[in-house]
């Protein structure tokens, strides 16, 4: 490999791992708790092609996993702790989302309006 | 974030991801780099053992199977260790244990915070019965494209011991994949390195077994497009995933 392809590389690397974690996202809240293992709310609405950064607080002390192949997201968050779920932007719909260690009681959607619906 | 900043990540993205392809098929080495791509995720808590077998055929040399076997665990919510023994059967030869690997992925931004999921792999590997060392480091990326999910790994690899030379070399994989079920997931492959240059198609998909297990399987077909890749090579890999 050209020795100049090769720094410039390894500065893209550099610069990748080393710059990326220090940027903050500012993106809309969303606070869920589990307790009782269960959702709390168990319905959230979300405006239509927007990311929204949702904040899940697990207030048992076992973990549970947040779980939702319609939004493409997985994620364990230990007893007693909380956890940081990004999603969207979306299409509006619902998606389904369940505790993966609870899966009969921990079920909740996402609902992503339209701004017309949300409107009405 | 500022826009600005949400410009330079995006920006970062889209030009590594072609810049790593360019330079891989330009490099010299020395090895097949067809394997798993990574995605650059990490599960708290989360236990694995692995079977990864990957076999290769060319009309103008001896069939060669290579078969992995490996156990992984979360070592926190950032970090996944994954420990393997490697085994060989070339056609003619018994199966025999060939390398012992030791990796460590380590995820760095949240899923969907940014324009593309970061990730970094490290990979620690010697031969079991030569004094043949390699170090690598994988620079992991992924992104949601509508129903599609676009992965990318860039390789830098380093190999030392007897008798081989003291080199580096770079493989860059790219993995595009259609989710349409859980179940079932199809996507194409392009696999590029010294030696390798690779295309083809993958079939993937998990069932859950309850109490947060898993079963995930991939199936990959990838066709070697030059004279030095193997005409055929299969890979199959299944996953027991549990917590």
């Amino acid at each position: 490999m050209p020795k100049l392809i090769e720094r410039k590389l390894i500065i893209l690397f550099l610069v990748a791992t080393v710059a990326l974690p220090m940027v903050h996202a500012a993106t809309p809240e969303i606070v869920l708790e589990i307790r009782n293992h269960l959702f709390e709310p168990d319905i959230i609405r979300i405006p239509a092609n927007t990311k929204v950064k949702l904040v899940i607080f697990n207030l048992d002390s076992t973990p549970e996993e947040f779980e939702s192949y319609e939004l493409n997201r997985e994620k364990v968050i230990m007893g007693g702790r909380k956890a940081v779920i990004f999603i969207g932007p979306l299409s509006a719909g619902e998606y389904p989302f369940f505790g993966e260690f609870n899966p009969q009681t921990a079920v909740g959607k996402v609902i992503v309006e339209d701004e017309n619906d949300a409107a009405e | 974030m500022t826009s600005g900043a949400n410009r330079t990540i995006r920006c970062l993205g889209y030009v590594a991801l072609p810049i790593a392809c360019l330079v891989s098929t330009a490099a010299i080495a020395d090895g097949i780099v067809i394997d798993k791509i990574y995605d650059p995720y990490v599960q708290p808590l989360e236990k694995e053992f692995e079977f990864r077998s990957l076999v290769f055929s060319d009309d103008d040399l001896a069939d060669t199977q290579k078969h992995r076997f490996g156990f992984g665990r979360s070592l926190s919510e950032r970090w996944f260790g994954e420990i393997y023994a490697v085994g060989v059967k070339t056609t003619g030869e018994e199966f025999r244990i060939d390398t012992y690997e030791l990796e460590f992925k380590r995820q760095l931004t949240e899923q969907g915070e940014y324009a593309f999921d970061w990730g970094l792999l490290f990979e620690i590997e010697r031969q079991a019965d030569v004094d043949i060392w390699e170090i690598s480091t994988s620079l992991i990326a992924s992104r949601e494209f509508g129903g599609w999910v676009g992965t990318a790994n860039f390789d830098v690899i380093y190999e030392w011991g007897d008798p081989v030379i003291n080199e580096f070399e770079t493989a860059f994989h790219t993995q595009f994949r259609r989710r349409w079920s859980e179940h079932f997931e199809p996507g194409v492959e392009i696999h590029l390195g010294q030696d390798t240059l690779a295309v083809g198609p993958i079939f993937a998909g998990l069932k859950r077994l309850g109490g947060g297990s898993k079963l995930a399987w991939e199936l990959g077909y990838f066709a070697g497009l030059d004279e030095i890749t193997p005409d055929d090579t299969v890979r199959l890999t299944l996953e027991y995933e549990f917590y």
